[in-house]
């Protein structure tokens, strides 16, 4: 009950995924939505629970006055005030836009600016060239990098103007993303992609079993 | 309305890249504030975009169409309605997440995870297949038809040709059933090759989206808020 019911759902929607994709029946593709639509009202509960377990780690944070436990009421004011106001009047309500444009994305972007330093800090460090290897990458992301902008195609004009190419930076590094690159990233899909199979086929048939964890 | 937006958003622009000193009570401020407003943004859009039309307004119908049926009321309508009601299912095994909340009932969560794994499992293998392996694969092949067929210039089958030799090195990298030794050995090196070109590619691509991103938020402390001062 407490192990086999789960393993045997697992097995029953996972293979009601697999044949309602390849059936084209007007029965089977009914299936196929409804089984969509029962993924989509399950999921919100999953994240409701989530939400849950933050709010109790931040109230554990609050009541043991942890070291800046007063961060974590900072938590709850920007979880509450989109809440309340997000919830009663919608996600397309001007005063959620206006939270949204005007607090979230700047934070958002502003995060993800902020790794323009650490990359290349982290870059640094890890790409000394000391073997082939490190070289080979050191100098693709150069070229990629040079190549994105127009101060790459201007340096190429100027320090490689004996050659018989024009803006070859930007040539170049299109050169590189479309054989080279694309030829990696096709051999990594294709790995990963027998990899998810197999996992696949291991979780419907039960074999794999670690996501109903420990416990009878 | 919207000053006072500007001024708000460089305030927290202004507190995040205060980081790039050390982190600071600044910092943490709007780091928090971020977790907090992302979070309560999921459950209002998944709410609104999710459980709502998918799960509540049915049932709601539902449940109305089985009151003008059992008053005889019901009309071809409220027929279709009635099947609203089995969005009762797919709650309730949602709320059996809740479960987790219960020492004693924990066990039961395992319903609806098992669930959307499977799910997840089988809406995988038709998908990927076809995505990611046929579609990659006939990616490959086909420059191959059109050299057959002359249509391509000198450059192309030199690039069609590169792109298979370095697809099946890289294949072969990831073959880990055989030694790498020898003309195994040989091709994995070549596929290492393949791989570090990607890898530098990939990296110079995110430093690149990530300095444009700095661009636009230096541009948006110059332009927008200094601009709306001076």
């Amino acid at each position: 009950m407490k192990r086999q019911v789960p393993l045997a759902l697992c097995f029953l929607f996972g293979i009601v995924m697999i044949l309602t994709q390849f059936s084209p029946h007007s029965y089977s593709q009914g299936v196929y939505r409804e089984v969509i639509n029962w993924n989509l009202i399950i999921n919100p509960f999953a994240l409701i629970l989530a939400v849950a377990t933050l709010i109790q780690t931040h109230m554990t944070r609050i009541q043991r006055r942890t070291e800046h436990w007063q961060y974590s009421l900072v938590v709850f004011l920007g979880m509450a005030v989109m809440v309340l106001i997000g919830i009663p009047l919608g996600p397309q309500n001007s005063y959620v836009e206006w939270l949204y444009n005007n607090l979230q994305v700047p934070m958002d972007a502003t995060m993800f600016s902020l790794l323009a330093f650490f990359i290349a800090s982290a870059a640094y460090r890890a790409f000394r060239a000391r073997t082939f290897e490190a070289t080979l990458l050191l100098i693709t992301a150069l070229i990629v990098m040079m190549g994105n902008v127009p101060v790459g195609d201007l340096i190429w004009n100027s320090v490689l103007s004996w050659l018989p190419m024009e803006d070859g930076a930007s040539k170049v590094r299109q050169w590189i993303l479309d054989i080279p690159n694309l030829a990696s990233r096709r051999g990594i899909i294709l790995g990963v992609s027998l990899g998810v199979i197999s996992q696949s086929i291991r979780i419907i048939l039960g074999i794999e079993r670690s996501y109903l964890g420990g416990g009878d | 309305m919207e000053v006072l937006g500007i001024w708000i958003a460089a305030f927290l622009t202004l507190c995040i890249f205060s980081f790039l000193y050390r982190d600071n009570p600044f910092y943490r401020f709007a780091e928090h504030l971020f977790i907090g407003l992302s979070v309560g943004y999921s459950i209002v859009v998944t709410i609104h975009q999710g459980f709502i039309p998918l799960a509540w307004e049915p049932l709601s119908e539902g449940v109305n169409a089985l009151q003008s049926e059992l008053t005889s009321e019901g009309t071809p309508e409220t027929k279709e309605a009635l099947s609203g009601l089995f969005k009762i299912i797919p709650i309730g095994i949602g709320l059996l997440f809740f479960a987790r909340l219960s020492p004693r009932h924990t066990w039961l969560i395992r319903y609806p995870i098992a669930i959307l794994i499977g799910f997840t499992a089988g809406a995988a293998i038709p998908n990927v297949l076809q995505a990611s392996i046929f579609e990659q694969t006939y990616g490959t092949l086909t420059p191959f038809a059109a050299m057959h067929a002359g249509s391509l210039s000198t450059g192309d089958i030199v690039g069609a040709i590169l792109i298979t030799i370095g697809l099946i090195c890289t294949l072969v990298y990831f073959f880990f059933s055989v030694e790498h030794q020898g003309p195994v050995g040989w091709l994995s090196k070549v596929g290492i090759a393949f791989l570090m070109i990607g890898f530098g590619a990939a990296f110079g691509n995110t430093v690149m989206g990530r300095v444009a991103l700095l661009i636009h938020r230096v541009g948006f402390l110059i332009n927008d808020w200094l601009g709306s001062i001076f």
